[in-house]
């Protein structure tokens, strides 16, 4: 995803986008798919442009458009010279256009009706949503991790995704009668979920993930480490062994890594406030979108912590999510 | 709620598999290095930038803004999220 450092953390285009535009990101596995209004208009929108999706296919890119579906622009470049102007190109038609297009409440968007729930995806009615950051890793000689060293553009940088947890989800994690030095399994689904859809190498594209044959070993614990007034202090504690093969020393593709975590439980709020947890080990191989891989095997880490939860950004579901059901099944 | 008590049979075994796998498991996570191994994983300074823009994440929402302040929309669309994913 090196392309979005290029053009949207460009100053220039922030700058005029910010100025001129609303901005939207939306995953086209989804939004080509969604039978919806919201699909409905996507679709009339993108059949406008170069990308008409014919026989499923994706049509991923940068559009312009107005608010009534006139596309005013399309390309999917990552140079910012050429973004930028096709941005200010963008926005030179949207000023040619009548002020019924333009004017501010000129136009009246309605609700979008029920979403199509196969296709569309919200975090579940109190539940968690925690930020997942993977990054490669370089280790000295005294252990100590840095940040690590590709030949892959922009695959030394942290990528990111969101794993979900259901409200039954956490409250497995918190003891009712919590005892310090009383230790807990997490439940296969949550543990299992973590494993296979959340250490994974995302860190140059959308990674393969693991089926459930391939997680040859591992399981998450907890031990109440603190019980006070203030609230109740969990450490977490794993392994995992993920494999493509069944003998993991010839297994083209996997992760052996180690887990470390904090958990903070307010029994006031009723809420978990604190969700700090890395996985660390060497990982190796690739998928068939992730390629450019650093040979061998080499440390990757991976880390989780609390969303705030109040920015759009936060909602962006897990990847893994489009298979909505073995997300949330991850032991079966 | 819900409180699973340590299943005896489950962990013992897992690491057995370890042993048995003809692979050394990775080594464990020293508490003291766990703050500098997660400033390491997660997001610098600097990095990320294009998260600054204030994005939205529904194309409906956008439109009803867009409508509201008279602007043109950008829309962000790739295979796998832009703002998570990768």
């Amino acid at each position: 995803m090196v392309g979005r450092e290029l053009t949207f953390g460009d100053k220039h285009i922030q700058r005029f986008l910010k100025d001129n535009f609303i901005l939207v990101a939306a995953d086209d596995w989804y939004q080509r798919r969604r039978r919806d209004a919201e699909g409905e208009f996507f679709r009339k929108v993108a059949n406008q442009g170069p990308r008409k999706g014919i026989g499923g296919a994706t049509r991923q890119g940068i559009y312009v458009l107005t608010a009534s579906g006139i596309l005013l622009g399309y390309k999917n470049n990552q140079d910012p010279a050429i973004m930028y102007d096709y941005f200010r190109k963008a926005h030179q038609a949207w000023r040619s256009l009548p002020d019924s297009e333009r004017e501010p409440n000129a136009l009246k968007v309605g609700d979008s009706g029920k979403p199509d729930r196969a296709y569309h995806r919200a975090p579940p009615d109190g539940g968690l949503i925690v930020n997942v950051y993977t990054r490669i890793l370089d280790r000295d000689a005294d252990g100590t991790c840095r940040v690590g060293t590709c030949r892959f553009p922009g695959g030394q940088r942290a990528s990111q995704d969101h794993l979900w947890l259901t409200k039954e989800d956490w409250q497995s994690l918190i003891p009712a009668t919590p005892r310090q030095g009383e230790t807990l399994t997490i439940p296969e689904r949550l543990a299992l979920r973590i494993a296979r859809f959340h250490l994974v190498d995302n860190t140059r594209g959308e990674p393969p993930f693991w089926s459930r044959g391939q997680v040859r070993s591992g399981g998450l614990k907890i031990t109440v480490t603190k019980v006070a007034k203030d609230g109740i202090r969990l450490r977490v504690d794993g392994a995992f062994l993920l494999a493509d093969g069944q003998d993991a020393d010839r297994a083209r593709r996997g992760y052996d890594a180690r887990l470390l975590g904090h958990i903070h439980y307010d029994p006031a709020k009723k809420a978990i406030t604190r969700f700090d947890m890395i996985a660390l080990g060497d990982h190796w191989g690739e998928g068939p979108f992730t390629g450019g891989a650093r040979p061998g095997r080499s440390p990757l880490g991976v880390a989780f912590e609390l969303a705030a939860g109040n920015r759009p950004a936060d909602r962006v579901p897990p990847q893994a999510a489009r298979d909505w059901g073995e997300y949330l099944a991850a032991e079966r | 709620m819900m409180l699973t008590r340590v299943n005896a049979a489950f962990m013992p075994c897992l690491l057995l598999l370890y042993a048995g796998s003809g692979l050394a498991a990775a080594e464990p996570i020293a508490a003291e290095k766990f703050a500098a191994i997660l400033a390491v994983i997660k997001p610098h300074d600097g990095e990320g930038k294009w998260a600054d823009l204030p994005w939205l994440s529904s194309l409906w929402e956008a439109r009803r803004q867009a409508a509201v302040e008279g602007k043109p929309i950008v829309l962000w669309e790739m295979d796998g999220h832009p703002l998570g994913c990768t």
